[in-house]
């Protein structure tokens, strides 16, 4: 491998990384305060892109309900982008309030709240399918503005490529990280927060409504993933409703990988995926899903509490 | 009848076919493994009789043994699986709860990549014109239906023994019944490859019946769908299963008319029962029959 393919790899899988660490980090939050996998994840990831892809562009195809629709007021990336998030994040809260809160009510198993969230990905994602159809959308290439592509420069004979969209992807992230890093660690919120994920129980009784702190938690897990689902789209187009499918399994890897419930093992998990896949060889690049699945069985066979998370003591 | 079975043979051929997967799950979870390994054993089944019956390699096997060949199929099948689960249960089993889940996922998602890349399983395309035990697909019933049949009872019979009660107690605590000297690791074990080897004949016999074979068998989707059998039916009881893909696999055939948005209404279905019937079908009819016997009996353990 040469300098220049080394950086190459190097800057693509940092990039996707960083997406995954943001997705990843959804998942995150909702397992540090619940202790349960919220498997609908993917599915508002996948919910979010085609949300931003309606404000921003608003053509859509020759499937579904809305075929043919052209929705007349466009709004500006930026914006269609916040937007896009912030409604990810309220569908986000509508499942707790559905599908996790009248469980968790009623005393029901764990187990249960996965085939629950299940449930509600398998809802939204051929909700979306109804309502859109299954066919590909891309967003147009100047969706960020008048901005170069590329950024291409050479070391030696060979040509490195950036995709102006990778750094932006990696400026929004890194920027999304560190306000809600910000937000958890010095903010009252963020340690009231930190106050339910610790013990709920307690918490309660220094008087901060843990419930409402649970959609607070979702609300922001639904953002991240909001926003995940946009940035890959505009990447890489919306791949039809079942592209969060994939994205929601890989984004389970990152966080087992990282430690499940560590908010910095997120992170450094999402970092490593996206290197890892980064740096297949071209040639086995059809076996790029399976390096993650197997990097997930190895972790938890070595160390199931991840890279970053704490051994639990077990009681069966 | 004719007629009946021309519309309803494939579904009802179906619904046992899924419920023999849904039992494939039902083993490690009576001993309380959260495993949702079964479509990658039954995707290696599947792919096994794929290519026993159309790779050029196998010819004069099929020439020697005609009709013959199928059983044999189904025994390879069950023995590769069987191998296999060995292989991954041994050290997957150390895991609990959702840890174990997700060591499963990854494992069905590794088998899926992998068949979608090699060559001999057809890659992305995978295997087709796999030739038929029987002329229509309502004749499938008669291997079908004799091996749920001999699944249910080898269930029955296998909870009123010692098997049966040490997957009993592991699954209601794991210290306490390896302080009684139940050894967990082997029965964890057992359960996990009687799961897999049942997954793996069940693929091998529905190759044949569904004629093709490709990555798409084996998916996340399909471990979801089995548990949802399982959960919904009730994971307390072997019928559980069978009630449970007799109902969610006939759903969409029902709801067929509201064609794209059936799938809503099952994802619906599921959030529904696991909010309102955590004990499944079988556990609600269970608390019906001793609501009305007496009163005030506390509902249940966990599921």
């Amino acid at each position: 491998m040469t300098t220049a393919q080394f950086l190459q790899n190097l800057l693509n899988g940092i990039s996707i990384g960083s997406v995954y660490a943001i997705f990843a980090l959804g998942y995150t939050l909702v397992f540090s305060i619940l202790g349960i996998i919220n498997f609908a994840h993917g599915a508002v990831f996948t919910l979010g892109a085609y949300l931003t892809y309606a404000m921003a562009v608003g053509q859509f195809g020759i499937n579904g309900l809305l075929s043919g629709l052209s929705i007349p007021v466009q709004l500006p990336f930026p914006v269609a982008l916040l937007l896009g998030c912030i409604l990810s994040g309220l569908v986000s809260v509508l499942i707790e309030r559905l599908a996790f809160r009248p469980l968790r009510n009623r005393g029901g198993d764990a187990l249960l709240a996965l085939v629950s969230s299940l449930g509600v990905a398998l809802v939204t994602v051929n909700a979306i399918q109804y309502f859109v159809g299954s066919e590909i959308y891309s967003f147009p290439p100047e969706i960020y503005g008048d901005i170069k592509p590329a950024i291409t420069f050479s070391i030696g004979e060979s040509v490195v490529v950036i995709r102006t969209v990778q750094v932006i992807i990696f400026g929004v992230c890194m920027a999304v990280l560190v306000s809600l890093g910000f937000l958890i660690a010095r903010t009252r919120f963020g340690k009231a927060l930190r106050a339910v994920a610790e013990n709920p129980a307690t918490a309660s009784l220094l008087g901060i409504s843990v419930n409402r702190f649970i959609l607070y938690t979702f609300f922001l897990s639904g953002f991240l993933g909001g926003l995940a689902g946009s940035l890959v789209g505009t990447s890489f187009g919306v791949a039809g409703p079942y592209f969060g499918v994939t994205y929601g399994l890989q984004g389970i890897a990152v966080i087992v990988l990282g430690g499940l419930g560590s908010i910095p093992g997120s992170v450094l998990g999402g970092i490593i995926i996206g290197l890892i896949e980064a740096f297949v060889p071209p040639d086995y690049s059809a076996y790029k899903e399976a390096v993650s699945f197997a990097l997930l069985f190895l972790i938890l066979m070595v160390r199931p509490q991840g890279l970053l998370g704490q051994s639990q003591i077990q009681k069966v | 009848m004719a007629e009946f079975l021309n519309n309803y043979g494939f579904l009802i051929v179906t619904v046992v076919q899924q419920a023999l997967l849904g039992m494939s799950l039902y083993y490690p979870l009576s001993a309380g493994q959260l495993s949702l390994a079964s479509p990658g054993f039954y995707a290696l089944g599947g792919y096994i009789a794929a290519i026993i019956g159309t790779a050029e390699l196998f010819a004069p096997w099929r020439d020697l043994l005609g009709k013959a060949v199928f059983p044999l199929e189904w025994i390879i099948a069950g023995v590769a699986s069987a191998l296999l689960s060995l292989v991954i249960g041994l050290p997957a089993l150390r895991l609990r709860g959702i840890y174990l889940a997700l060591a499963t996922i990854a494992f069905v998602q590794i088998v899926r990549v992998i068949s979608l890349n090699l060559s001999i399983t057809g890659g992305a395309i995978g295997i087709f014109g796999i030739p038929q035990l029987f002329e229509s697909r309502w004749g499938y019933i008669w291997i079908f239906g004799p091996l749920l049949a001999a699944t249910l009872l080898f269930t029955w019979r296998l909870e009123q023994g010692r098997i049966g009660r040490a997957f009993r107690a592991i699954r209601e605590d794991e210290l306490a019944a390896e302080a009684m000297g139940i050894n967990p690791t082997r029965y964890k074990a057992q359960a996990f490859i009687i799961g897999g080897t049942l997954a793996g004949v069940v693929g091998a016999m529905s190759a044949p019946f569904l004629n093709t074979w490709n990555a798409r068998q084996g998916t996340f989707d399909a471990s979801i769908a089995y548990l949802a059998y399982v959960l919904i039916g009730g994971t307390r009881s072997l019928w559980g299963a069978l009630l449970g893909a007799a109902l969610l696999a006939t759903l969409p055939e029902i709801l067929r008319p509201l064609n794209d948005s059936r799938l809503i209404i099952n994802g619906m279905v599921l959030v529904i029962v696991s909010i309102y019937l955590p004990q499944g079908i079988v556990g609600a009819l269970a608390r019906l029959r001793g609501a009305g016997k007496k009163k005030g009996v506390p509902a249940g353990g966990k599921t």
